[in-house]
């Protein structure tokens, strides 16, 4: 297997002074769907961050199809951002723009700064929208304005913006948090799909078991910064959840 | 291979920074104390003892003596900030705890407000004498009869005057967007701050603003007045500049309190500076600008009126002039034409601005 991304010693102190990882290293291979779990507070969001740059590691190598990319800057940093999509849980789309466009800004990093902000997409592009509108299922809703979706609707209009990137790497920062139960699993499902069928590797980081259990190929725990478990989401016994979650959690079942 | 690890020791470098904060923060303390006691001494000697004990109309001055109080205050100060039972400790955080610490900095506090306000109420000569004199209630009544005796002769000239204010506070308001919005982007901390360059255009851009902004928009026209000559042109000049100042803030600290999600979710897909900003930054914008906007065209008639009485044109120097002259009556026609054009601006100005949200 092909080895996407090796991550080594991995700091991130922010300047308030908090510690959010303390020397996390791991690798990710190619097709894998690797989700990462913890405790709120734990450095999820800052892991993820810190590997397509949106915050500055403090320390320690993240390294991209063998590349390091810790500290490249200006265009080469733009390239390699091309590779790496990003859904989030908020979604964060912009509100006021209809659903085409957020899922053509996808397609900024490709794009001259001119055409781009004069709105002027090639028609493959648009095609290529329409495509992964299809894809996450939503198609009719193309020329709404983003804000009058549902939750659900925005997040697979995230997951259509993020496919026109043609990811290498897919990074999803608790895409189904916001989400009721049936909505998340239907997401997770578009998820699914664009790991198996289209190949895209997946690092995304969970709050709930049930789902890890359903949907990860390989889980890394994180607690205070550091990896406190890493393996297959079946040997996440009621002892490893408890370290992982500490004494008095107790399993929610979500289906 | 070996790699060439860096020497990284994050807990350290988080003590020796929480050092480093503590340090700062005693020394602003003491500052703030030394200005405290400096303060209180020439208060105490000014307003208390010459005007108040010895009632002297002339102030005696000299700088030997404010040298002397200010040498006394940097000794006083600097002991009292560093016993950390002061004033300045405790709005820096850095006061002990203790009963008698607390009492202190409370009691000084007190009577800071206190020393200020009496000196402030002399200062401005308080005087209900004034207010219901004789005099005082006959120049009363010559104002408000002649406010509901407006005197009709001058309406042409008062109509054309005034909507020369409309319009030269439009067209401030106008010319001042373009300027505007660039001086926002380059003053926007969260925009500037990644690189050092940037962040230094934007420090220094923001102190100028903030200049021109501490000058108000009826001093800009004196200055101006005497630049290009009295006139309309003058007023116009003046608030563009002031219109420029004031709206670069606001507009400044909209995009500063954006959403940071979209910012993050395009900078992801590989978009460059400009896309991030067009593509994330503007739309949150828009809306909040455009309101400033109109609000400002508001703001300015209201400011040409005042701008026109130091010769910035329009109806206020027309107001000027009727004034100087003595002639009430047509003040009072003046006077009411303003009202009711400031007032129809400002519904109209509410009204476009609830219209657009
Ligand atoms: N921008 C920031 N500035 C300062 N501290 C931050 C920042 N972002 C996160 N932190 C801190 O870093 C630590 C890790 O936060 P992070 O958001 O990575 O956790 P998380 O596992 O994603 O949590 P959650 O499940 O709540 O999203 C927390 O203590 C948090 O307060
Ligand atoms: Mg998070």
């Amino acid at each position: 297997m092909k080895q996407i991304l090796e991550v080594r010693n991995l700091h991130k102190v922010y300047p308030s002074g908090t510690h959010a990882l303390k020397g996390v290293s791991f690798d990710v291979y190619e097709g894998e769907f690797l989700v990462v779990i913890g405790l709120s507070g734990s450095g999820k969001t800052t892991l993820l961050k810190c590997i397509n740059r949106l915050e500055e590691p403090t320390s320690g190598t993240v390294r991209f199809l063998g590349e390091d990319i810790t500290h490249i800057h200006g265009k080469h940093l733009r390239e390699v951002r091309r590779n790496i999509g990003m859904v989030f849980q908020q979604f964060n789309l912009i509100k006021r723009m209809p659903v085409i466009n957020n899922v053509l800004a996808g397609k900024l990093g490709y794009m001259k700064t001119l055409p781009s902000i004069l709105g002027n997409f090639p028609p493959e592009c648009i095609q290529e929208a329409i495509k992964n509108l299809e894809i996450v299922g939503i198609k009719e809703y193309a020329y709404e304005r983003a804000d009058k979706l549902s939750g659900g609707q925005q997040q697979r209009v995230a997951i259509a913006r993020s496919l026109m990137q043609s990811p290498k790497l897919l990074l999803a920062d608790e895409p189904v948090a916001s989400l009721d139960p049936a909505t998340s699993n239907s997401i997770m499902q578009y998820f699914e799909k664009v790991n198996k069928e289209l190949g895209v590797t997946v690092i995304c980081n969970l709050h709930f078991l049930s789902l890890v259990r359903r949907y990860a190929s390989r889980v890394i725990a994180l607690k205070n910064g550091e990896i406190v478990f890493e393996g297959s989401p079946r040997e996440i016994d009621e002892k490893w959840f408890k370290t992982i979650y500490g004494e008095e959690a107790e399993e929610v079942e979500i289906r | 291979m070996l790699e060439p690890e860096l020497e990284f020791h994050p807990r350290e470098k988080i003590l020796k920074k929480r050092k480093n904060q503590e340090k700062i923060n005693l020394i602003k303390a003491i500052l703030l104390d030394i200005f405290f006691v400096f303060y209180t001494i020439l208060v105490l000697q000014r307003a208390i003892y010459y005007k108040v004990i010895l009632d002297l109309r002339e102030l005696p001055f000299s700088w030997t003596e404010i040298g002397l109080f200010l040498v006394v205050s940097i000794g006083i100060g600097t002991i009292w900030g560093l016993s950390r039972t002061s004033l300045g400790a405790r709005i820096m955080g850095l006061a002990e705890e203790t009963k008698s610490a607390k009492l202190v900095s409370e009691i000084f506090a007190w009577a800071l407000f206190n020393l200020t306000f009496i000196s402030g109420w002399l200062v401005t000569k308080i005087s209900i004498i004034d207010l219901f004199s004789k005099e005082g209630i006959e120049g009363a009544n010559r104002i408000f009869s002649s406010l509901f005796t407006p005197e009709m002769g001058i309406f042409d000239d008062a109509l054309f005057a005034i909507i020369e204010t409309i319009y030269l506070a439009l067209i401030a308001t106008l010319l001042s967007i373009p300027p505007t919005l660039i001086l926002s982007f380059v003053t926007a901390r969260n925009l500037m701050k990644d690189n050092i360059f940037t962040f230094s255009i934007y420090y220094v851009l923001r102190i100028i603003l903030n200049f021109v902004r501490s000058i108000e928009p009826l001093i800009w026209a004196i200055i101006f007045s005497v630049w290009v000559g009295i006139g309309p042109y003058a007023g116009m000049i003046a608030l563009l500049v002031h219109t420029i100042a004031a709206n670069a803030k606001l507009y400044s600290e909209a995009i500063e309190s954006i959403e940071e999600g979209p910012v993050d979710a395009i900078t992801a897909t590989g978009a460059n500076k400009l896309q991030i900003i067009w593509y994330a930054v503007v739309p949150q914008i828009v809306l909040p600008f455009l309101s400033f906007t109109i609000y400002r065209w508001d703001i300015n008639v209201r400011m040409a009126t005042v701008i026109g009485l130091v010769g910035g044109g329009g109806i206020g120097t027309m107001l000027m002039q009727y004034q100087g002259l003595g002639q009430w009556h047509e003040v009072g026609l003046i006077v009411i034409m303003i009202a009711i054009v400031v007032w129809i601006m400002d519904y109209i100005s509410a009204k476009i601005r609830e219209a657009i949200y």
